[in-house]
């Protein structure tokens, strides 16, 4: 549809000057006003705040009266003794939350997709849907109690198997991927598998018609309609996701934490918290940041272009 | 599409029948994995504190007992905590969906000036951000820490939110507004007697999100502020949390465990109580909201 400028002046948008066109829209420069002076000041002026990671910070020259230091906090974090391992960690994660889970949510889509029975289907969304309400407090309060040693009901099965019931699974370094992965399953399979069943339901419904025409059966129909239907979708998803490789999700990481399971669990978004927010290295812990985000947005762009290239899929 | 794919067929084969078993199979188990440890949680919030630390409670409370729950709402500070949340979530919620809305109406108007440089501009935030601490240091600047103000504006106008309302109004056939401008309707006439009447759907969701996010939020809590005294309910129980996983490290056996729910502040039916009735209140606003999941998702999904 081609928007035309109100017959009633009939002047038609293109002859009139910039300032009075601006002038003629001055209600929604009002109605942006509270948008624009947030990102300002809630997105933007951090961005630039990013400068500190360049700066000794002191509270009372602030950002921009606090001395310059050049280079040196990039130094410091690369030749420091965490380094690596954190990198290491955080790539680890980012890897299973990235690469690892991704599929999950599209199988669980293409099973619901097969189930023909409408309330059984609605029952079984709600159910899946439900932990995506619950908060990752929460959510490690209750893994703390199912997985506690002796008492936990994990430890409950296993003893009663006749194993070892006495491990304390938090406090294992060896575990902590794995407890990392059934919580991530466990919360975001339903919840991300929306989106693909709204993909999916927007198919077009002769194609189906025609694989079975052509004999195709119903796993044949999902793997050469559903799954290129949907495409785009997935596409997408993955190239969001892929910007998010850096920074592992800070809130799991903080809150599942122990002093056993440390050496892996310490990762970017956790040591800039720790060094930066409790420890006040403010310029230290910004450089850290700043590293995380560049990388992020290159990741982005990088596979944005990739993907554009090869598949024809791109967020712009 | 269900009756037009069941109808065209002469007889289900063994193949598909085999795809419909591992189907029901594989999706009553997820929702079993899903629902299990919540009814153990229930059943723990209704059982005796000294009694579940002997292990054994499964999905039916042993020992029953209101006390858990008595304790709780007795408990001061957790009752401070609930009305902070509370008040957290209304006020920040109702803010969300007015500035919002009104941005991505403005921006949905395709006369406006700038339109693309402002859309890209806030789009751009989503792909790189201040960082951790820099956005600490603007709070601080603005005065926002140890305030309840921090609690509610870092979520105030999301980039997700605000393109899946542009979106939607984008569905919105713009005769309707062209016949409203004839009329002699001003933008603000447009945006309160049209736009908004027509976008329940996407105002629910929307809403349903950021009271979530609000009401689920600990960091803010945990990070800009020094005194416990505005803590939202989320932070108490991270605070509870923490304090357990580092008492914990001593427990080995069961003994020790017994000791231990009988000695620390919180026994873990205690802790459990309290997670249900800080989960509850979020969920009853879920089912009412459900219908337009899909809808919402798949509007931010095209367009995002």
């Amino acid at each position: 549809m081609k928007k035309k400028r109100s017959t009633v002046t009939g002047i038609t948008v293109e002859y009139e000057p910039l300032w009075r066109r601006m002038l003629n829209c001055w209600p929604l420069y009002l109605l942006l006003v509270p948008a624009i002076v947030y990102y300002i000041l809630i997105c933007y002026v951090p961005i630039a705040g990013n400068v500190l990671a360049f700066k000794d910070y002191s509270f009372r020259l602030g950002i921009w009266g606090s001395p310059w230091v050049g280079m040196r906090y990039f130094e410091m974090f690369f030749n420091s003794y965490d380094c690596w391992r954190l990198i290491l960690n955080t790539l680890h994660i980012g890897f299973i939350k990235c690469i690892l889970e991704f599929p999950f949510a599209i199988i669980l889509a293409l099973l619901l997709n097969e189930i023909r029975a409408p309330k059984f289907k609605r029952v079984t969304q709600t159910i899946t849907y439900l932990p995506h309400f619950l908060s990752s407090v929460i959510i490690v309060t209750m893994m703390q109690r199912i997985l506690a040693p002796n008492t936990g009901v994990l430890n409950q099965v296993i003893a009663g198997l006749g194993g070892d019931g006495s491990t304390f699974w938090l406090m294992q370094a060896s575990a902590f991927h794995e407890i990392l992965f059934g919580m991530d399953i466990w919360r975001n399979i339903g919840w991300d598998s929306i989106i693909y069943l709204a993909a999916i339901s927007s198919v077009d419904q002769e194609l189906y018609e025609a694989a079975s025409m052509d004999g195709c059966n119903r796993l044949g129909q999902v793997w050469h309609v559903t799954l290129p239907g949907i495409r785009p979708t997935i596409g997408l998803l993955f190239i969001m996701g892929v910007g998010g490789l850096l920074s592992s999700g800070f809130e799991q990481m903080w809150l599942l934490r122990t002093p056993g399971n440390m050496s892996v669990a310490d990762t970017l978004d956790v040591y800039v918290v720790r060094v930066g927010l409790q420890q006040a290295q403010f310029g230290y812990a910004s450089a850290i940041g700043l590293i995380q985000g560049l990388v992020g947005l290159f990741l982005v762009v990088t596979t944005n272009a990739l993907s554009k290239k090869f598949t024809e899929v791109g967020l712009w | 599409m269900e009756k037009m794919r069941g109808s065209g067929r002469i007889k289900t084969s063994a193949a598909d029948k085999a795809v419909s078993i591992v189907t029901y199979v594989v999706v009553i188990t997820l929702c079993l994995v899903i629902l299990l440890p919540c009814l153990n949680v229930l059943a723990l919030s209704f059982n005796d504190g000294k009694d579940a630390a002997r292990g054994g409670v499964w999905f039916w409370p042993r020992v029953f007992t209101l006390e858990n729950y008595g304790e709780v709402f007795q408990d001061g500070s957790i009752i401070n905590a609930y009305k902070i949340t509370i008040a957290r979530t209304l006020i920040g919620t109702l803010m969300s969906l007015i500035f919002t809305s009104f941005a991505a109406f403005a921006l949905n108007q395709t006369e406006l000036p700038g339109r693309k440089i402002i859309t890209f501009l806030i789009t751009f935030t989503m792909l790189f951000g201040g960082g951790t601490i820099p956005t600490y240091i603007q709070y601080n600047e603005l005065g926002m820490l140890d305030t309840f103000w921090v609690l509610v504006i870092p979520s105030l106008v999301s980039v997700t939110y605000l393109i899946m309302m542009r979106s939607f109004f984008d569905g919105i056939p713009y005769a309707l507004q062209e016949a409203a401008k004839l009329d002699g309707c001003g933008y603000f006439g447009i945006y309160f007697r049209i736009m908004i009447p027509l976008s329940k759907p996407v105002l629910a969701v929307v809403g349903l999100y950021t009271a979530v996010n609000l009401w689920n939020d600990w960091f803010a809590g945990a990070f800009y502020m020094t005194s416990d005294a505005l803590w939202p309910v989320q932070t108490v129980l991270q605070q509870m949390l923490a304090r357990a996983m580092s008492a914990s490290q001593q427990i080995t056996n069961v003994a020790d465990a017994i000791a231990a729910s009988q000695n620390t502040v919180t026994s873990d039916s205690l802790k459990m109580a309290a997670v249900v009735i800080t989960t509850v209140p979020i969920l009853c606003v879920y089912p009412f909201v459900q219908k337009y999941f899909a809808k919402g998702t798949l509007i931010g999904a095209i367009k995002g």
